[in-house]
């Protein structure tokens, strides 16, 4: 079985990201790495090919020109599309992939659960440049110093005050925290309520109050920028609170739903991490193929082929399984624990993979901007972020179960 | 031909640490926990060590200690290797970097003072007493191609990354058919900062048929080849002992670290799972730093199993360093990421331990497949 057998979408996309991969992203990555620095040019040149800030609001048309099928029971083919997607940019750099995406993670809520008039304000708020000329971006503030695994701890709050809301509270590993012009934030709007009290706003960074923190150093992903967001009473309209105001049981929009969006980009996580392991491993290949150890032919040793076909082995699994929550979803079944597994075992060979790779080449890989050297710190992120590889695997005990192991 | 049998141990049980040992222990504790973890992320973030290391490496003793007494230095009759791995281990828990070039002159001193001529004696001792660094490198993959020219030898190819080469006055190479000395003045080297062991002042080096004095050339064909084992087995116990100190430092920042830690209404250090990750990497790293100090027993009681049982714990202090790391970063989570906490830079400094001086694994397995 191919996975991309006779569906010309998926090859298209795989092609034309992948050549993408290669052309654009390979030849900036380890600059972008060791600068710490965000690919703006890159971004820009994106939007060209249909990787706009606001692509997860405009569906796939604008990637693929073509649109869904509009029947609601019929199967999509969004996931699929994003995980053959994911997987070939994140084999030109993840950080790069990240700084490309990561308006994506704040245009999911609007597209989930936002109205016209919030998507209409989120569109405005990310056209035109902003004040260093930068195309401008959007982020998602939901993790905090004190919450990062346990969401359901938030201490960011919203108080009503007549049409507004003011929120107060920081807000830690914000992607694009500094550089956004628009942020989707999760506050507590009712703390007797606990998780159903939760909601999320659409802020304008121009908004007195939202102040961003300090950039983290971070041991990879580089090209992607991380920092802390403070909220010190940031007044907010109540038109931008998205999916409505808690009452009793109320409308989507609480902390489940927010969860709900969370393991819907597990897949397309794993997928990234696929790529970065299948970048160590086809780097690894080449060097074999032509390389000599010691007079002999290296692909005549056991030594280092097996590793070889373990890899092979491993990054064929977590591709499958990556492949297979996708098109769960886009079937509309559930694949909760189907996304975390997923997930989880494309972090686990990912780092295996990037690790031997690096092993196996030797001192080489010490040298400052090896390849494998970064994607082995890029790697780490993918059992961190989304869920770390512990949180995944309660999913799962607890799709087995019931019961939420301790 | 079949291989000799022989017991793979030699006799051994004694685990204290006499008197000096232990004065030594703490010593270096000290110095460790106070200065050197003081130290270690401002040294990683300026990819340089702080002025103060190389005053107080030279107080304590360490850059000399390899060099004979008769020639300034203080080494009065054989050197101790257990003690090194003592040190090492609290070298490693303090900062594998700022350790690297603490240790730098110890495989140098020795090469040169076991089989040196007069000639390179005085070069390189003069210059590590007056204060000097010198590095040791193996050329594990072959890259150099040696030319006999009469005694004299005419050396091409790509040395490194090395780590102290940046500044050293000497290298001591070990490489097929023959171990040498270089002098750094005129060599061809560039400066480098690896991701890990920012702060060892690494360099390369690129030699076009750069010449080696007959004096300065300590061993040819299987004499060298005895040498290079030797020299490794110095180099393998005492890397072992400072990954062992790496990977115990990134776990006792891990179980701090989920002690306070509260996820889900508990400390994260009370999860199972978390558990069993820092217990299985603590086993592991136990292990490495036990492996790493009966090498060096072995060493200094002469055990013939001496090269390779310290080829052996450096491959399982690798390992062990590399599982320890990966895990105290796991456990911080998104803290683990981010340059504020230690660990991530750990998880760094891991890689320098498993790449330098070339994959024991494979070594053993093309010398299986040889005899």
């Amino acid at each position: 079985m191919d996975l991309f057998h006779d569906n010309p979408l998926l090859q298209g996309i795989r092609q034309m990201l992948g050549a993408f991969a290669a052309n654009m992203m390979r030849p900036i990555a380890i600059k972008h790495d060791q600068e710490e620095s965000m690919p703006w040019d890159l971004m820009r040149a994106a939007q060209a090919v249909g990787m706009t800030q606001t692509a997860v609001l405009d569906g796939r048309r604008r990637l693929t020109g073509i649109e869904e099928d509009p029947d609601p029971a019929k199967p999509k083919s969004q996931a699929r599309l994003g995980v053959a997607a994911s997987e070939e940019l994140a084999w030109g750099c993840a950080g790069i992939a990240l700084a490309l995406g990561g308006s994506g993670l704040a245009a999911s809520p609007i597209a989930r659960m936002g109205t016209s008039e919030q998507k209409q304000e989120f569109r405005r708020l990310l056209a035109g440049n902003d004040e260093h000329g930068h195309i401008r971006i959007a982020a998602m503030a939901l993790s905090e110093p004190a919450t990062g695994s346990d969401i359901s701890g938030m201490k960011t709050s919203a108080r009503p005050d007549g049409d507004h809301w003011i929120l107060r509270g920081s807000k830690q590993w914000i992607t694009n925290g500094r550089s956004a012009s628009a942020y989707v934030v999760w506050a507590q709007t009712d703390p007797a309520a606990g998780r159903a009290g939760v909601r999320a706003f659409l802020v304008a960074r121009d908004t007195p109050g939202l102040v961003p923190g300090k950039k983290e150093a971070k041991l990879g992903i580089r090209a992607s920028e991380t920092a802390q967001v403070h909220f010190e009473d940031v007044r907010v309209h109540r038109d931008m609170m998205l999916g409505g105001a808690h009452s009793g049981d109320g409308p989507a929009g609480g902390l489940s739903d927010t969860k709900k969006m969370l393991d819907s980009t597990r897949p397309a996580v794993g997928a990234q991490a696929v790529g970065i392991a299948r970048a160590a491993y086809e780097h690894l290949l080449e060097r074999v193929r032509g390389g000599s150890l010691h007079g002999t032919p290296m692909a005549s040793h056991q030594h280092l082929m097996f590793e070889l076909a373990e890899m092979h082995m491993e990054i064929s699994a977590s591709r499958l399984l990556v492949h297979r929550a996708a098109w769960m979803a886009d079937h509309h079944l559930d694949n909760v624990a189907e996304a975390s597994a997923a997930k989880a075992h494309a972090a686990r060979t990912v780092q295996h993979v990037t690790h031997r790779a690096m092993v196996l080449l030797g001192e080489e890989a010490l040298e400052p901007g090896h390849p494998v050297e970064k994607w082995y710190r890029d790697a780490k992120i993918y059992d961190i972020f989304e869920g770390t590889g512990q949180i995944q695997r309660r999913i799962i005990a607890r799709h087995l179960t019931g019961t939420n192991p301790t | 031909m079949t291989p000799p049998r022989r017991a793979r141990y030699s006799f051994a049980m004694e685990f204290g640490l006499d008197d000096e040992q232990q004065l030594i222990v703490r010593t270096v504790r000290r110095f460790a926990e106070r200065d050197l973890a003081a130290w270690a992320a401002d040294a990683d973030r300026a990819g340089a060590p702080p002025e103060r290391l190389h005053p107080a490496g030279a107080e304590l003793g360490w850059f000399v200690d390899a060099v004979p007494a008769s020639h300034g230095g203080t080494l009065e009759s054989r050197y101790l290797h257990t003690t090194r791995v003592l040190r090492g281990y609290e070298l490693g828990r303090g900062c594998a970097g700022l350790a690297a070039l603490l240790e730098t002159n110890v495989e140098p001193a020795l090469a040169v003072g076991a089989w040196g001529s007069e000639v390179a004696r005085d070069a390189v001792f003069s210059s590590l007493v007056a204060g000097g660094l010198a590095s040791f490198a193996h050329d594990s993959r072959g890259r150099l191609e040696l030319i006999d020219a009469g005694g004299e030898l005419r050396v091409s190819g790509k040395l490194g990354p090395v780590p102290a080469l940046a500044v050293a006055s000497h290298v001591v190479v070990a490489a097929r058919g023959a171990v040498f000395v270089l002098a750094t003045d005129g060599l061809a080297r560039t400066p480098i900062t690896p991701s890990g062991w920012r702060a060892a002042r690494w360099a390369t080096a690129t030699l076009d048929a750069h010449p080696v004095p007959a004096a300065f050339v300590l061993a040819r064909g299987d004499q060298a080849q005895a040498a290079t084992a030797e020299m490794l087995a110095w180099a393998h116990s005492s890397l072992a002992a400072r990954a062992a100190g790496v990977a115990t430092a990134a776990l006792d920042h891990a179980e701090r670290y989920a002690a306070e830690r509260v996820q889900f209404g508990q400390p994260i250090g009370k999860f199972e799972a978390l558990i069993r990750l820092r217990d299985d990497a603590r086993t592991c790293a136990d292990a490495a730093r036990l492996m790493a100090l009966y090498a060096a027993w072995a060493l200094d009681t002469g055990a013939p199993e001496a090269g390779d049982a310290a080829s052996r714990a450096h491959v399982h202090a690798g390992d062990a360093v590399t599982r320890a790391t990966i895990d105290a970063v796991q456990i911080f989570g998104g803290y683990g990421f981010v340059n504020d906490y230690p660990v991530e830079k750990l998880m760094r400094d891991a890689r320098a331990f498993e790449a330098l001086h070339g994959d024991e694994r494979l070594a053993r397995v093309l010398a299986a497949r040889a005899m």
